[in-house]
């Protein structure tokens, strides 16, 4: 019996279908901190968490073109903590008006033998880089403004070097799918941001060229 | 289904004193801030404070419009017991701003109808709107209308002719770059600028697919001989659960990939 190709596979298995919903931007160094205040303020009210993590991107060839991704994230600030694994599906192309990117996403968590176990599978890693930065909850919403940073010596994660002189700002909510009444309201706590950052749905296919 | 209303209004009445408490709250820090460090106070913090307040708002105006909340209109208070006596309890839950529940605070607090003075004016403005005739009217909102517009499409459409001084001050605003935006998502989304086979710089790889995989070659056919054995510690290791559908197919993948290792597929191919 051939096996189905490993991209079209869908992901079943005794989870709920989870979307990812998601809004992303972009803020200067120098307003980094009003971005933070104001998050701070309309956000629930925690400690303020910060984060530093090294995600590393496995690609898996299969025989048609597209390669198969997963993303490996562990944190450089809790070395003990569990790795955790993700699974990004194709933007769903279907309502323009949907003010969010939603994509199909699956989330577990890994122990430390993950990269070597992902090199057996036949994965190799394309890139990695260093995320540091915070994260904020408003609800079932997670706003996250990391830094990103370029690892220089692959595996090295002290020796980096900035992507960039802006903060990446992203909103995200992980919900079952169909649930379109998410999007709208992402779309009015964007609105409280504005015009520090300009939080849009960017189609990530639409980047490449 | 009487009782059923009776708990959805309970329950909407209580996350309504709930939200207005955080209203009341974030007023209250407001005026302390504006009264007392007022020297110390920046736009940027003033703005902070709006944008708390509007979300605020806005949470409240949508518990309100949520179809579960029972409409409050239909509902009536009716104060059963008036007493110019001080009420202890009163004063507390009211921190001290109602002390007794007598018959001044009633016009204040239980008030429906719109005040006198607004009554009348609204009154004085239906008849008005009575004498001039519907086509005066309409061409009265008519020129509102254009005037709105005007307005907006002013707001909307920075024109150039404007002072070079506004102007300039509006380039040292912005806080973001929306090429700094494309450049970080396209990092993330597929490694853009990442790859690490490129001398670090903004050098915008190709389709991650043709991206260098130093070792493509060699490594796949390694797999295959690791392959039959990492299957089975694959089965029995802490796999993740989607991947317990993939050990089965990665055997005839990567056998594919051998054969085609060989022939077109060269690491250095670019």
């Amino acid at each position: 019996m051939e096996a189905p190709p490993v991209t079209v596979m869908p992901v079943t298995g005794g989870t709920i279908n989870m979307m990812e919903y998601l809004l992303q931007g972009s803020v200067l160094d120098q307003a980094l901190e009003s971005l933070l205040h104001r998050l701070r303020g309309l956000c629930d009210n925690m400690e303020p968490e910060t984060f530093t993590d090294h995600e590393l991107v496995y690609l898996l060839k299969g025989q048609q073109g597209n390669p198969f991704i997963l993303r490996a994230r562990r944190s450089l600030s809790h070395p003990k903590s569990p790795w955790h694994l993700r699974y990004l599906g194709q933007p769903e192309v279907g309502d323009k008006s949907r003010h969010a990117l939603v994509r199909n996403c699956v989330d577990v968590a890994a122990s430390h033998s993950l990269p070597e176990f992902l090199n057996e599978m036949g994965f190799r890693m394309d890139h990695e880089f260093v995320a540091n930065g915070h994260i904020f909850r408003k609800g079932a919403m997670k706003v996250v403004v990391s830094k990103l940073s370029r690892i220089l010596v692959p595996g090295n994660t002290e020796n980096t070097e900035r992507l960039s002189l802006s903060y990446l700002v992203e909103l995200s909510v992980s919900a079952p799918a169909g649930q379109d009444t998410v999007s709208e309201d992402m779309r009015s706590f964007a609105e409280q941001l504005k015009p520090l950052v300009h939080l849009e749905k960017i189609d990530p296919s639409k980047q490449r060229h | 289904m009487q009782q059923r209303e009776e708990k959805q209004l309970e329950a909407a009445t209580e996350s309504l004193i709930s939200r207005v408490a955080h209203v009341k709250n974030a007023l209250h820090s407001f005026i302390y801030k504006l009264e007392n460090e007022y020297e110390r106070l920046t736009w940027p913090s003033v703005l902070d404070n709006f944008a708390l307040l509007s979300g605020q708002l806005n949470t409240i105006n949508k518990l309100l419009k949520n179809e579960k909340t029972p409409s409050f209109r239909n509902q009536v208070i009716i104060p059963l017991l008036l007493s110019p006596d001080r009420d202890e309890d009163l004063a507390k839950l009211t921190e001290q701003r109602v002390p007794v529940f007598s018959h001044e605070i009633v016009p204040d607090y239980l008030r429906t109808k719109p005040d006198p003075e607004v009554e009348e004016q609204e009154k004085q403005l239906s008849v008005e709107s009575a004498r001039i005739g519907p086509e005066v009217a309409q061409k009265q909102i008519q020129a509102l209308n254009k005037l709105c517009s005007n307005l907006l499409e002013k707001l909307n459409n920075p024109r150039d002719d404007r002072d070079s001084e506004s102007a300039s001050m509006r380039q040292n605003k912005p806080s973001f770059n929306p090429a700094d935006t494309n450049a970080l998502v396209g990092a993330v989304a597929f490694g853009k600028g990442l790859s690490k086979c490129r001398p670090p710089g903004p050098v915008a790889p190709g389709h991650p697919g043709q991206g260098p995989m130093m070792g493509g070659g060699p490594t796949l056919q390694q797999v295959t001989i690791g392959g039959g054995s990492g299957q089975q510690s694959a089965m029995g290791g802490p796999g993740a659960p989607q991947q317990q559908g993939q050990p089965g197919k990665m055997p005839s993948s990567i056998k594919t990939n051998i054969k085609s290792a060989s022939g077109s597929m060269h690491p250095y191919n670019r």
